[in-house]
């Protein structure tokens, strides 16, 4: 018995060591290092639970929303998403926005998701912009085109573990769009907060419709 | 029987906006009081939103009946390698064009590129069919006159949106006039009475932008609620990426920071935000 979990422990130490050599980091310390190999186990992961065939939607749902909250610093994002009105919401809106905040990501993105992450993404250069923050360049190869995709990755770093903050497609940062959308809703609203959390209560409802229906 | 020439088609495209514009009017400015409403109103940089939304709104109504269906037959419905035959060959006749504004702005080794990549590619890659040059390592950038003027220091002025091109402003609206002013192949077939083809030039690269942009576009109206706004966003920080020729920027805020978000701490509650199966760090 003894033996065999040292016999395991060796296998595993093993690998680890080939695995890190393989991605030609010999003392892996850096947060660009780290960001690069959280990028590359999301790549792996997207691919492995999210392009099996003929899987049920509402399950191929919830993988993604797994994936994403093991991935994506939700929360932060959402909050920054949200802006100056976030301090203006009261606890339990605060609370219902971040969930539908999650839906409204989880149902747009799960048929595509695995696209962007999956094949053909190479990353091209790492950079720490301070202690806490990375960005990850990568490029995606088109199907019809010689030019790839540009895609950045900012990856916050921390003890925990890594988490995606932002998402910048060909200079066009995600949280940024939402943020300018959402804001527009708001204003629209006459700066009322319940106003956003209307829309995107509808907004949710109709694409869970609409996923459900396909 | 009147030819249709450019000049008259822009002198009744102003009317038709001018008239927009007064019919609807300017977004009302928020109270001076606010502070923070002002700082947002100064920031959107959109006074003329209504009309804005109209010529939107129109904008849409065409590309549902048209632009969109087409663009998706194109998709597809044609071969692959034909889609990027004529999206090369597209690059290949913008060559003047970009060769021009790379030389405008400065940027030699830029414009040695641009026409290296059309001798390249004109010959050996089959009158532009092909793109040999990108395996020889001269890789594709655009430029626009639009991105020519930002260089020279231009401001970009307020956001608008131009009927069937979309979203723009006064600079990347003068620079779009000015590149088709001053292509050479549009000279030569307005001196040549072949108008028609500098307009199927326009409406095939026109196809080829949209069936390129289509699930890029589906996704992000589908995650707008405001999709107006979302556009107008998005238009903005592509064409900084554009002037900035895709160079990363220091200055783009991104949740996570405490100094782009005041008052909330990203190191405030990291347990409750991340989730127990994450990767963690390598050792």
């Amino acid at each position: 018995m003894m033996k065999r979990r040292t016999y395991l422990r060796g296998c595993f130490a093993l690998l680890l060591v080939a695995s890190l050599s393989w991605a030609s980091a010999p003392r892996a310390e850096s947060i660009e290092e780290s960001a690069r190999v959280f990028l590359d186990t999301l790549s792996g992961d997207a691919l492995q639970s999210l392009t099996v065939k003929d899987v049920p939607r509402t399950e191929r749902i919830q993988k993604f929303r797994k994936l994403f909250n093991n991935y994506f610093a939700v929360k932060t994002i959402g909050r920054w998403v949200l802006g100056r009105n976030w301090r203006k919401a009261t606890p339990e809106q605060q609370k219902e926005y971040l969930g539908l905040f999650e839906d409204l990501i989880v149902v747009s993105y799960v048929d595509r998701f695995a696209q962007y992450t999956g094949n053909g993404i190479k990353v091209t250069k790492t950079l720490a912009h301070n202690e806490k923050v990375a960005t990850v360049y990568s490029e995606i190869a088109q199907p019809n085109s010689t030019q790839p995709v540009r895609v950045d990755w900012r990856v916050g770093y921390r003890k925990i573990g890594n988490k995606i903050l932002d998402v910048v497609v060909e200079g066009t940062s995600m949280s940024q769009t939402m943020r300018s959308d959402f804001a527009s809703i708001v204003r629209r609203n006459g700066g009322d907060i319940a106003g956003l959390i209307t829309v995107l209560r509808e907004k949710t409802t109709a694409l869970k419709k609409e996923a459900s229906a396909q | 029987m009147q030819r249709w020439s450019e000049r008259n088609i822009g002198a009744r495209l102003a009317v038709v906006l001018l008239a927009a514009v007064l019919v609807t009017g300017c977004a009302s400015a928020p109270n001076p009081k606010d502070t923070a409403a002002v700082a947002e109103y100064e920031t959107l940089n959109d006074p003329a939103e209504p009309t804005n939304r109209a010529i939107f709104k129109l904008n849409k109504a065409l590309d549902t009946a048209i632009f969109k269906p087409v663009s998706s037959v194109y998709k597809d419905y044609t071969p692959g390698i034909f889609q990027k035959g004529v999206h090369n060959l597209l690059n290949n006749l913008r060559t003047p064009i970009i060769f021009a504004n790379d030389l405008l702005q400065g940027k030699l080794q830029r414009a040695w590129n641009t026409l290296a990549r059309f001798f390249i590619n004109s010959t050996i890659g089959f009158a532009g069919l092909g793109d040999p040059a990108t395996d020889y390592g001269f890789k594709f950038h655009n430029e626009d006159f639009g991105q020519t003027l930002a260089a020279w220091g231009l401001p970009e002025g307020p956001y608008i949106v131009l009927p069937i091109f979309g979203p723009s402003n006064p600079r990347d609206a003068v620079g779009l006039a000015v590149d088709a002013l001053i292509d050479p192949l549009n000279i030569w077939l307005s001196n040549t009475n072949h108008e028609e083809l500098i307009f199927a030039r326009a409406g095939v690269r026109g196809i080829d932008e949209r069936a390129r942009n289509y699930d890029a576009l589906e996704d992000l109206e589908k995650s707008s609620l405001d999709f107006y706004a979302s556009l107008r966003s998005l238009y903005r920080q592509r064409r900084s990426d554009d002037i900035r020729d895709g160079e990363p920027s220091a200055n783009i805020p991104m949740p996570g920071l405490s100094d782009i978000m005041p008052g909330i701490d990203p190191e405030e509650e990291p347990g409750a935000d991340l989730g127990q199966n994450v990767p963690s760090r390598t050792p």
